[in-house]
């Protein structure tokens, strides 16, 4: 058993008057694998969005309760924004690339922090990002070409490789596969069975076979209430929890 | 006379309407027919043929009959024997003729405006009655013609439907009438303009003083003469004067429109939105005019005692003045293009830089500006547009005399400004110097046409990207 | 350099750009401010005007008229005598010169003020009245505090002899200040106390009646075909094109189209109402289009089949469903295109308006002048007293002009549907 990295305690969210996160207590273990499964609109994106504070974007979204990573709590007002993002990157839904060469996707997060102060150092990152994302053999020829100009699936390990780039400890997941088509999610899949070994990863997603064949551990939201949380073998195969158990069989979703 | 006539269109489409509604109706009851239409658009039917034709032709008429009357009248006049060498003579004989007819002519009248305004007054009775006959004719013509196709039930609706399909597509029509009024009217002093001075000495002539150019005639030219003329109409100290005052006014109007259009959609809360963006509006909506009697009484005096004081020599109608005013005008062209461009880049971009930990500025410098920066070009383009076509501001504010100079602090003068210094009060046609007005115009008028043109596709290629 | 100094650095930049934003935004609402207070404070004088109060007697001997003349033989009379007298006996006078210099204080229609008097109240013929007699504008502008008396005499226009006068005046309590009616009712002048905006309103409400009579409905009729009816094809792109161009080519270049087609070529009558009223409909047309066909765009087709389905032609469906559903669109977009006509000036100034026109039009083919460009006349003459009649007409037309702004947003606000 590993340790836990981050943990929530008591989180409720709230967008305007609407209350989307009802005092959800999870804790996430370090370099594993956890997955949030849930019928749409669950609170599960919002949930993870509050692991990097991206919420804050949001003008009318409003956060309580606590969230630690490594025991320190990151809701507080002293915690810089800037550098939690720098240690808990995020991948999202739809493959966003900047409109810029592929090199300067991935060197932007360095440059940023002040990391690679060299063009060699750079270099060294970015191609260290990409080869981690499964990317390198196929962009190394053509680096200065525009990021959007790629396949979808290329383009979602291209934000990959841009969220590895910083060097993040957490990496998040927000439906990396759903704009993919099957081939390219499991080129994904394989890539989220390798970052596990240096990096806690929480993905959301749609597709429970997906949650089984990547994730250790399994989440299930329903109506921005964790409702079960265990082990992904017993929450797919006994769960303790009567909707769990409707949703992973089909019964509503 | 019109509107008497226009009344009695009216009156009796008004009055046709209801006859063909319900001589439908009642043929219909009658022959136990079923109709194509409801009976109202037989009316409709023959209201559009009743008045379309004759209020055609009564336009046509009303603005060819004063020209062909006076084309008519000066010719008999000079058959007569007076003496008309020019336009401006021919225009003063045919004001006197009329006036005479008029009654309101007190000066002598001499035997050929005598017999003038007599035949005026003929030609005059002569083409108000054939015009009421003819008039006449094309209205009972058009009713008898509408009747006929009634009465064999046609299909009214579609009919009219047509005709009123027509008459839309003549409305989308006057755009590209405009246009071609804009081109022919440009184009045709220009080309007598081009035609006695050389389009290079035009181009690339460095002074400009049209006030030497005396009314003369200007088809026989002579060497001598225009060896002297040649160099009175040089462009390039406008085209200077223009971007030079130009440029100022970007220099105000980019950096504050900018930096206030990214505030704007990245920064302000909803409130300060809704307050502020269309308080900046209000610069855009003020009448230049207003801009212009602000810069010439206010600022330019405001500048040159200020330069006084740190003794500098600052001229009253300085380019800074002009240029300033004309930026501040600029401000909401570009904040508020450049607020919409901005506001439609995705948010998922903005999502992926955050997401590294790029804080907010870096991600507007490095993230959102590059990703709209052809719409942001394309907004300056057109505002640049707008300054070079600016003319109230520079008119009242900048200088006339035409300096080729690049201190602010002195006067220059604009293209627009020469154009309405030259128009302005009387002119005389078919001298050069009023002709080169018209050039100018051209030549403002392509270039405003260029920028736009690939403003507009910047933006428009921008949008689509992101759509 | 270390992680925390580093983002330090980086919080501080965040911190600046911010700032330039937001001073941005302070500096453009500045000009705002500036330019309204600036406008104001040298223009809400001129809705007063000094006068003064003179004692006339009605000598019907001096007049040329027998006690109890009818209204006609009034109207003949010379009042120039009486009005000299009366106006030399408010001060003593020792020679010509200064005669002279008392005179000038009043207004150079000073006779035609009594005249007036005497004409709307026959009774006071062989009395002894007191009159408010307008003063001359640098009594005007020296009361209303806009004159610097501390200037050496001869840098002045007004004299020390003259100034006594008014000190004299003003401490027997014999100057007033009055709404300045000539303001709103009298065409232009040379001489500013007597100078008003009478002309230019109604000449300016000629040419936007004209502008909206013609661009109305021919914008909406072109919108309704572009929109509805045209088939995709080339000559409705260029048809597109075009507009969007149209609308952005400078307006002078329309007063140079009207210059050469409407009055050298059909030969309209020059600097009228009705050369303007074309000239702008024709520069406004395209920006009246653009927001027309962008409300048409905005009804959603649904609506269009729901009319389709029930048989209506494709006529029907548009007429009645979606040009009524497009008009508070349509409608601001106009009004707001009338708003920038009514502060055009360049091209109203090529077609001769800016002619001195004393007169106030009755017709719009009446020669006249329009606001903007009286602003335009007003703002080139050197007489001090036009400066807050200036930035009194421009108070005139951004009031109309905030007053349409406003309409505009309400009919939108209120009216229209929004489409989700």
């Amino acid at each position: 058993m590993s340790d836990i990295k981050i943990k929530s305690k008591n989180l409720n969210v709230y967008y305007g008057n609407k209350q989307a996160l009802f005092d959800v207590n999870l804790d996430l273990n370090e370099k594993e694998v956890t997955a949030l499964i849930g019928p749409s609109g669950c609170g599960k994106s919002t949930f993870i969005r509050c692991i990097n504070r991206m919420n804050d974007v949001i003008d009318i979204c409003k956060v309580t309760g606590n969230i630690e990573i490594d025991g320190i709590e990151i809701n507080s007002k002293e915690l810089d924004v800037v550098s939690l993002r720098e240690r808990v990157g995020m991948v999202f839904q739809k493959p966003n690339p900047f409109p810029k060469s592929i090199y300067d996707n991935i060197s932007y997060g360095p440059k940023i922090h002040g990391k690679g102060e060299s063009k060699n150092e750079l270099d060294e990152i970015v191609e260290n990002s990409l080869r981690k994302a499964a990317l390198w053999e196929e962009v190394k020829d053509r680096l200065n070409e525009p990021g959007t100009g790629l396949s979808g699936g290329q383009q979602q390990r291209l934000c990959i490789a841009r969220a590895i780039s910083v060097n993040p400890e957490v990496i998040l997941m927000d439906e990396p596969c759903s704009a993919l088509d099957p081939i390219a999610t499991a080129k994904i899949e394989e890539l989220i069975d390798e970052l596990k070994k240096t990096y806690t990863i929480v993905i959301v997603t749609h597709s429970m076979a997906q949650a089984v064949r990547v994730s250790q551990k399994t989440g299930f939201f329903h109506l921005g209430k964790l409702i079960e949380v265990g082990k992904t073998e017993k929450i797919f195969k006994n769960p303790d929890n009567k909707m769990t158990q409707d949703y992973i069989t089909g019964r509503f979703g | 006379m019109n509107f008497a006539l226009i009344f009695l269109i009216i009156i009796f489409s008004i009055s046709l309407f209801f006859y063909g509604k319900s001589k439908t109706r009642s043929l219909a009851l009658q022959n136990n027919l079923k109709l194509n239409a409801l009976p109202k658009f037989y009316g409709y039917y023959l209201v559009l043929w009743c008045s379309i034709p004759s209020l055609v032709f009564l336009l046509i008429w009303t603005l060819f009959e004063p020209i062909i009357i006076k084309s008519i009248i000066i010719d008999n006049a000079a058959k007569l024997g007076a003496n008309i060498s020019d336009k401006n003579e021919a225009n003063l004989i045919y004001e006197k003729i009329k006036a005479i007819h008029l009654g309101t002519y007190f000066g002598d009248i001499d035997n050929i405006l005598q017999q003038s305004a007599l035949s005026y007054s003929k030609f005059i009775g002569l083409f108000t009655n054939s015009k009421i006959v003819l008039i006449f004719s094309v209205i009972i013509g058009s009713i008898l013609y509408s009747l006929k196709k009634i009465k064999n039930n046609n299909k009214a609706r579609d009919d009219v439907e047509i005709i009123l399909k027509g008459l839309l597509f003549v409305s989308s029509l006057i755009a590209i009438l405009t246009t071609l009024g804009i081109i022919f009217s440009l184009l045709f002093e220009s080309i007598k303009f081009f035609s006695v001075i050389n389009i290079f000495d035009y181009l690339f002539g460095t002074n400009w003083s049209p006030q030497r150019a005396f009314v003369r005639d200007a088809s026989s030219i002579t060497v001598a003469e225009y060896e002297e003329l040649k160099d009175a109409f040089g462009f390039i100290p406008l085209i200077a004067g223009t971007s030079f005052i130009a440029l100022i006014a970007m220099f105000v109007a980019v950096p504050i429109g900018l930096f206030s259009g990214i505030y704007m959609a990245e920064y302000a809360s909803t409130k300060i939105r809704r307050i502020s963006k269309p308080i900046i509006e209000i610069l855009a909506g003020i009448p230049t005019v207003v801009y212009g009697f602000f810069a010439a009484l206010t600022v330019g005096p405001f500048f040159r005692q200020f330069g006084e004081s740190l003794g500098l020599t600052v001229s009253s109608e300085s380019a800074l003045a002009a240029g300033l005013i004309m930026g501040i005008m600029i401000i909401p062209y570009i904040s508020s293009l450049s607020d919409d461009v901005i506001n439609s880049v995705p948010q998922s971009l903005r999502d992926g830089s955050y997401a590294v930990g790029a804080t907010k500025s870096e991600t507007i410098k490095q993230v959102v500006i590059p990703a709209a920066l052809p719409g942001i070009i394309g907004s300056v383009l057109l505002a640049v547009s707008r300054a070079i076509g600016e003319t109230m501001i520079v008119v009242m504010a900048a200088g006339l005399a035409a300096n080729l100079t690049i201190n602010p602090l002195e006067s220059t003068t604009t293209i627009t400004t020469q154009i309405v210094m030259i128009l302005v009060g009387d002119q005389e046609f078919d001298s050069p110097k009023t002709q080169s007005a018209f050039a100018l115009g051209l030549t403002l008028f392509i270039a405003t046409l260029i920028l736009n043109y690939v403003a507009q596709r910047a933006v428009k290629k921008y949008r689509e990207k992101y759509d | 350099m270390t992680k925390e100094k580093r983002l330090k650095k980086r919080h501080n930049a965040e911190k600046r750009f911010r700032f330039y934003g937001l001073a941005s935004i302070f500096l453009a609402l500045l000009f705002v401010l500036i330019l309204v207070q600036n406008i104001f404070s040298k223009g809400s004088s001129a809705f007063m005007k000094t006068a003064i109060n003179v004692t006339v007697f009605y000598d019907p001997e001096l007049l040329g008229v027998k006690n109890g003349a009818t209204k006609d033989e009034i109207l003949e009379a010379d009042f120039f005598d009486i009005t000299i007298d009366t106006l030399l006996k408010t001060f003593p006078t020792n020679n010509l010169d200064e005669e002279n210099q008392l005179i000038d204080l009043f207004t150079t229609d000073a006779e035609l003020e009594i005249k007036n008097a005497l004409i709307n109240n026959s009774n006071l013929l062989g009395k002894t009245v007191s009159l408010e007699i307008t003063s001359s504008d640098d009594i005007d502008q020296l009361h209303k505090g806009n004159y610097p008396r501390d200037l050496p005499e001869e840098r002045r226009r007004i004299s020390n002899f003259q100034l006594s006068i008014y000190d004299n005046f003003l401490e027997n309590k014999k100057i007033i200040k009055n709404f300045n009616n000539y303001f709103f009712k009298n065409g232009d002048s040379r001489d500013p106390e007597i100078a008003g905006i009478g002309g230019a309103l109604v000449g300016s409400f000629y040419s936007i009646l004209i502008c909206l009579l013609l661009s109305f409905p021919i914008a909406v009729l072109a919108s309704i075909y572009l929109e509805e009816f045209a088939p995709k094809n080339k000559i409705t792109d260029f048809i597109e094109i075009n507009i969007n161009n149209l609308a952005a080519v400078p307006s002078i270049v329309y007063g140079l189209l009207a210059l050469q087609i409407l009055l050298a070529t059909i030969q309209l009558p020059r600097s009228t109402p009705l050369v303007a009223g074309i000239t702008l409909a024709l520069m406004t047309l395209p920006r009246i289009i653009i927001p027309c066909r962008a409300s048409l765009k905005a009804v959603p087709p649904s609506i269009r089949e729901g009319a389709l389905a029930v048989g209506a032609s494709k006529f029907q469906s548009v007429f009645h469903h979606v040009v009524p559903l497009a008009l508070p669109g349509t409608l601001s977009g106009t009004i707001i295109g009338l708003a920038q006509a009514l502060g055009e000036t360049a091209p109203l100034i090529l077609i001769g308006m800016v002619a001195f026109v004393v007169d106030i039009p009755s017709t719009p083919i009446d020669p006249s002048s329009s606001l903007p460009v009286q602003v335009y006349l007003w703002s080139e003459s050197a007489e001090r007293g036009f400066v807050e009649k200036t930035s009194a007409t421009i108070m005139m037309l951004l009031s109309f002009l905030i007053v349409m702004n406003f309409l505009a947003v309400y009919l939108r606000q209120k009216f229209e549907k929004r489409w989700n």
